[in-house]
């Protein structure tokens, strides 16, 4: 009756709707698009819960290993989505709806879902809530227009994480930018045109290098007119591996993944950002609307790492085993303590929560470039919990913002007696950012570090000084460091509130409150029991693990590196 | 009467029914504009003779064969390719068809143009210039080619002239006069020499002459050098390229552009910014010998005019779209900007053409480049005309829509028209879920899609591609800076509220067709696909062979 792949299709077709309704609706009609906006939030959470359920339900049987124990060495291995709309008959892992048919191939409608995308359709889905809660009182012009670019934004989210057709993802990807390009432009701050513009062109001119690169890719694995054409992002790293795994068409395809992974990482590490393409990201989160800030940190900076596991280390595996790991690593290094130093120079506080993107963002890209299944796992984890964390602060920040109309440090002193429940929160929300033991963050970023640590120290032998590991370690302390020193001026010590013009200024309301409590849990239930997050990425990170193991080879490379901790990768 | 005479008119005149319909009502127009009539009957007698000239277009269909079938003798009467003036091709077709459309779109786009009394005139020249894009997509010999271009350059000069007289006008009309002539001078010179070596006007035939003259050379390069006809070849074609350059506005024919977009009205520069492009293009395609199917000959596509021409096309490309976007980032106002625009997407449309001779050799495989090319012609056509018409919408004598800065604040004070404009901007610019995307990715695609057998080419149009998306991210910051004055400004003196007029029509058409075209390529990619006939497998192996034997003797 409601099978699992109209689930998929409702996920990216509900927003969508909803925001063509909502824009039909008009500006005077405040309640009306408010209303509908609120709903559609939560259906399309309501769907992702039922996702997630159909998902474990089917989740044990997805293991590379279980499928075929016998060859998994020396077979071909890609990523198997599940719940694909319009799948044929004979195989549920491909789809059969055509966009656009060349003589020798198809741009096809194929989306689906697996371990490394399930939870960041989650994410999505759980922070348009929040984001919609926010802008109640917070935006009172072109209501229509708001809520309109914010549900596109949203369709565009979930889109990219859904799609499994190279060119429909790159549509995604590059779609997404239009509507926060209006959400920034004509709802930020006093600078929020040259942010607006700075940002859009900024990320166009890479995603345009990275789709010469995902070109690139498609017709080098089609070399001649005779040979199919495929778009879809398993068949290609079928088809990659397949040609690497060939001792005559290695050598070509050697030089072919050089260009790959550099056109494709362009557009990925501006997304990111990595250093030193991170000079956007501070500008469009400074002049973003709170909901805009939200939707930035918590899910569109996720779509440059979700790419690089997605496209660039599974197309370009030999390459970016020799070359991009020590590239991408240490620009992450550098990012997480580069970030962490200027988030802990920022006056503003929005700037700062910025700049610690930066820094989550880095460690996070550390333990994705580890490329073992602890630090892959860790990863994923790290998307998710800063996205939890970060949203939390932005959405608190901006509610300050709310009512005092400056985000300046030095306006603030001792907020705590005058909004304890804001107070709470914040602390809250710093500790789970910060990676307390108990909450969210700790297990990605405790997996991150093992992640980088065992490919320093067990896997190059590198036991003197591993120097990737100690940055990584850095950032956490120098975290702990600036947020609490913003929590220190914020908060605690005499009182001492910028001017707000007589207004009556109340702790946070019940909307508040409730917009933030579903974060809040949901960081706690990570915090002491992550394993259906693990459990569900597990078969797909093996998967990368074993493209890997096998790139491993081909370099020459011991291929079982001693296991940092036995037993499998996750934390039980 | 001869038989000859005879034998042309009967072949002749039935594959160019439509274009006559066009010239007759074009006749009657410039005869009844002597009388006061309302603008209303004249726009509207525009719009019969087009919808005439279709269902004639529809009737030649019915009636005619289109000219696909590859010959098997040399019976002329048979078969017409190497002694016909046109031929009725399904190229031939589809460029008709897009005239036509053009045609509709131009008469209600300049519907309340100039002034009452020149209203017969100015729809008297576009049913002209509708005719002549039939032709010069029909034509099959150098001279009807040239008087095909000519019928479109000449009623331009009138349109450029009649809706204002002011100097601004005049200095527009005038400057573009001057170099028409002189690219059709260019152009005719070119030509000449083509005669010169062949001794025929007739295109099929010079170019089986040109490439059985290559195919010798092949073998043995150095002796091209000192052969004189391959110099000579070189010059005409060098000749010939700058006079079509001028009409699609290449780098460095593309002087005139801006001071003419600016000094003349909106519609005048809509049309001169689509419809000399796709009379250019259809020549270059043509005189090139990138059509396939037109030749008894099977061998690959563009051979004809050796290997310098794809190098000459590929610098014009990367000088066309860099030098166009960069210019455009500093122009103020709109019109000179979207001419700087259409100089950059000439060049994006080059690339297309620019790679065909090493794309369209895979026989059973479509063919590509030219593909690319047309399906961003047609792109082209809809994002730039919506574009302008939305503007003419907006504009007002007494309040005109000339810098960027008009346009602040037009997403609130017209929410419709800032959607609309945004849409076309962001076509332009080559965002996804538009047609501008599907082209840009198109030739993408192609320039990037060289087999690997030729190394040293494929690495060349990478860096093409390469170059294209570097100036694809450019021409952002300059569409992108017009839809954020529309948004993110507040109007400092609002526009007046447009009354409606016929002119939605075209903005409703064109946005269909972006947006549609964005969503749904593939209906046009296969009608793209149609008009051009696949290589037959057999017939290049064929023909190779045969051009082996031949090299042999």
């Amino acid at each position: 009756m409601f099978e699992d792949h109209h689930i998929v299709l409702w996920l990216l077709g509900l927003p969508l709707l909803s925001a063509v309704v909502v824009w039909c609706l008009g500006p005077t009609r405040g309640p009306a698009i408010r209303a509908v906006s609120f709903a559609s939030s939560v259906v399309v959470l309501l769907l992702t819960a039922m996702l997630i359920v159909r998902f474990l339900a089917i989740s044990g049987e997805r293991s590379p290993v279980t499928e075929d124990t016998v060859h998994q060495e020396s077979k071909i291995h890609t990523f198997k989505p599940e719940f694909v709309p319009g799948a044929s008959a004979e195989d549920r892992h491909k789809t059969t709806w055509n966009i656009l048919s060349f003589g020798r191939g198809q741009i096809q409608f194929y989306l689906g879902v697996d371990g490394l995308n399930i939870w960041l359709i989650v994410l999505t889905a759980l922070l348009m809530l929040p984001s919609v809660l926010v802008s109640f009182r917070q935006i009172t012009e072109r209501v229509n227009e708001f809520y309109a670019w914010l549900l596109a934004l949203q369709t565009c989210m979930i889109g990219v994480f859904l799609a499994f057709d190279i060119v429909l993802f790159y549509v995604f990807f590059e779609v997404s930018l239009i509507p926060l390009f209006f959400l920034i432009g004509i709802w930020g701050g006093s600078r929020r045109q040259y942010a607006a513009r700075k940002f859009f062109i900024y990320t166009l001119a890479g995603s345009l290098i990275t789709l010469l690169g995902v070109i690139g890719v498609v017709i080098a694995c089609s070399p001649d007119a005779s040979s199919k054409l495929t778009f879809s992002i398993p068949e290609l790293v079928h088809e990659v591996h397949k040609n690497l795994e060939n001792e005559d068409t290695r050598g070509y395809w050697s030089a072919v993944q050089l260009w790959t992974f550099l056109a494709l990482s362009l557009g990925f590490a501006i997304k990111v950002p990595l250093i030193p393409f991170h000079t956007w990201l501070p500008l469009a989160h400074v002049e973003a609307p709170t909901a805009g800030s939200v939707d930035l940190a918590g899910v569109l900076l996720k779509i440059g790492s979700y790419g690089f596991l997605r496209l660039c280390i599974p197309l370009a595996p030999d390459f970016t085993l020799v070359n991009g790991l020590p590239i991408i690593t240490w620009l992450a290094a550098i990012g997480v303590v580069y970030g962490a130093l200027c988030a802990f120079a920022q006056d503003d506080v929005k700037r700062l929560i910025a700049y610690s993107s930066v820094s989550h963002l880095g460690l996070c890209m550390l333990g994705l470039f580890s490329l073992n299944a602890i630090g892959i796992q860790g990863g994923i984890m790290q998307m998710i919990n800063h996205g939890l964390s970060t949203a939390a602060l932005f959405l608190l920040i901006g509610m300050l913002y709310e009512r005092y109309h400056t985000r300046q440090l030095k306006d603030y002193s001792g907020m705590a007696s005058k909004m304890p429940l804001f107070a709470i929160c914040l602390v809250f929300a710093s500790l789970s950012s910060v990676g307390l033991p108990g909450l969210n963050g700790f297990i990605g970023e405790f997996l991150c570090l093992a992640g980088i640590y065992q490919y320093e120290v067990i896997d190059r032998q590198q036991r003197i000084l591993p120097i990737l590991t100690v940055l990584g370690a850095s950032g956490l302390i120098l975290g702990a460091w600036y947020l609490f020193t913003m929590l220190r001026k914020l908060l605690f010590g005499e009182l001492r509130e910028p001017s707000h013009e007589g207004e009556p200024i109340t702790d946070l309301t019940v909307r508040e409150w409730g917009l933030l409590t579903p974060i809040f849990i949901l960081c706690v239930v990570i915090g002491f029991y992550p394993r259906p997050i693990l459990h569900t990425t597990e078969p797909d990170v093996e998967r990368i693990g074993l493209i890997v193991k096998q790139a491993r080879k081909r370099a020459g490379l011991s291929i079982d590196p001693p296991p940092l901790v036995t037993g499998r990768a996750d934390v039980r | 009467m001869s038989p000859d005479l005879q034998n042309a008119l009967t072949d002749f005149i039935p594959q160019v029914v439509p274009e006559i319909v066009l010239g007759v009502s074009a006749c009657v127009l410039f005869l009844g504009a002597t009388f006061r009539v309302s603008r209303h009957v004249w726009g509207v007698f525009a719009l019969v003779a087009l919808t005439l000239a279709s269902f004639a277009l529809i009737a030649t269909i019915r009636s005619l064969p289109l000219f696909t079938e590859p010959p098997t003798t040399f019976d002329k009467s048979k078969w017409p390719l190497y002694a016909a003036p046109v031929l009725f091709t399904p190229l031939a077709l589809f460029f008709k068809v897009v005239g036509l459309v053009t045609g509709f779109l131009l008469v209600l786009l300049s519907w309340d143009e100039g002034g009452e009394d020149h209203a017969g005139e100015y729809h008297g020249c576009l049913l002209l210039l509708v005719a002549g894009i039939g032709l010069v997509g029909a034509a099959n010999d150098l001279l009807t080619l040239f008087l095909a271009l000519e019928l479109i350059s000449l009623p331009t000069y009138l349109l450029l002239y009649l809706p204002r007289a002011d100097e601004r006008a005049q200095e527009a009309a005038m400057k573009y006069f001057l170099l028409s002539v002189f690219s059709s001078g260019l152009l005719l010179f070119g030509f000449s020499y083509l005669y010169g070596l062949t001794g025929t006007t007739n295109i099929p035939a010079l170019l089986d002459m040109f490439a059985s003259g290559q195919e010798r050379l092949a073998p043995n390069p150095e002796a091209s050098t000192q052969q004189p006809w391959v110099g000579v070849t070189l010059l005409a074609l060098v000749m010939i390229v700058a006079g079509l350059g001028f009409r699609i506005t290449s780098v460095p024919f593309h002087f005139y552009a801006p001071d003419v977009y600016q000094g003349t009205t909106t519609p005048a520069a809509a049309l001169l910014a689509f419809v000399p492009k796709i009379v250019g293009f259809a020549a270059l395609l043509r005189i090139l010998g990138y059509v396939p199917g037109l030749s008894a000959f099977e061998r690959p596509l563009g051979t004809a005019m050796g290997e310098q021409v794809p190098m000459l096309l590929w610098i014009m490309a990367a000088v066309t779209m860099t030098l166009g976007n960069i210019l455009a980032l500093l122009q103020d106002n709109i019109r000179r900007l979207i001419a700087y625009s259409s100089v950059a997407h000439a060049g994006y449309m080059l690339i297309g053409l620019a790679v065909v001779r090493y794309l369209a050799n895979a026989p059973g495989e479509s063919v590509g480049g030219v593909e690319a090319l047309l399906f961003y012609l047609v792109a082209y056509g809809a994002m730039t005309l919506g574009f302008f018409a939305v503007l003419h919408y907006l504009d007002s004598p007494d309040r005109p829509l000339e810098s960027v800065d008009d346009l602040a604040g037009l997403g609130k004070s017209h929410p419709s028209c800032g959607l609309l404009l945004t849409l076309f901007l962001l076509s332009l610019i080559g965002m996804p879920l538009t047609a501008g995307f599907v082209g840009k990715f198109l030739i993408f695609f192609d320039a990037m899609g060289l087999s690997s057998q030729n190394a040293e080419q494929a690495r060349l149009y990478r860096i093409l591609a390469l170059i294209a998306a570097l100036n694809a991210a450019v021409g952002g910051w300059y569409y992108l800076r017009m839809i954020g004055v529309m948004y993110l400004r507040e109007a400092i003196d609002p526009l007046p509220r447009p009354r409606p007029a016929p002119v939605v029509a075209t903005i409703a058409v064109c946005a269909t067709l972006t947006l549609g075209l964005g969503l749904f390529p593939q209906s046009l990619l296969q009608l793209i696909r149609d008009a051009l006939p696949r290589p037959n497998a057999q017939l290049v192996a064929r023909a190779a062979d045969e051009g082996q034997a031949v090299a042999r003797e």
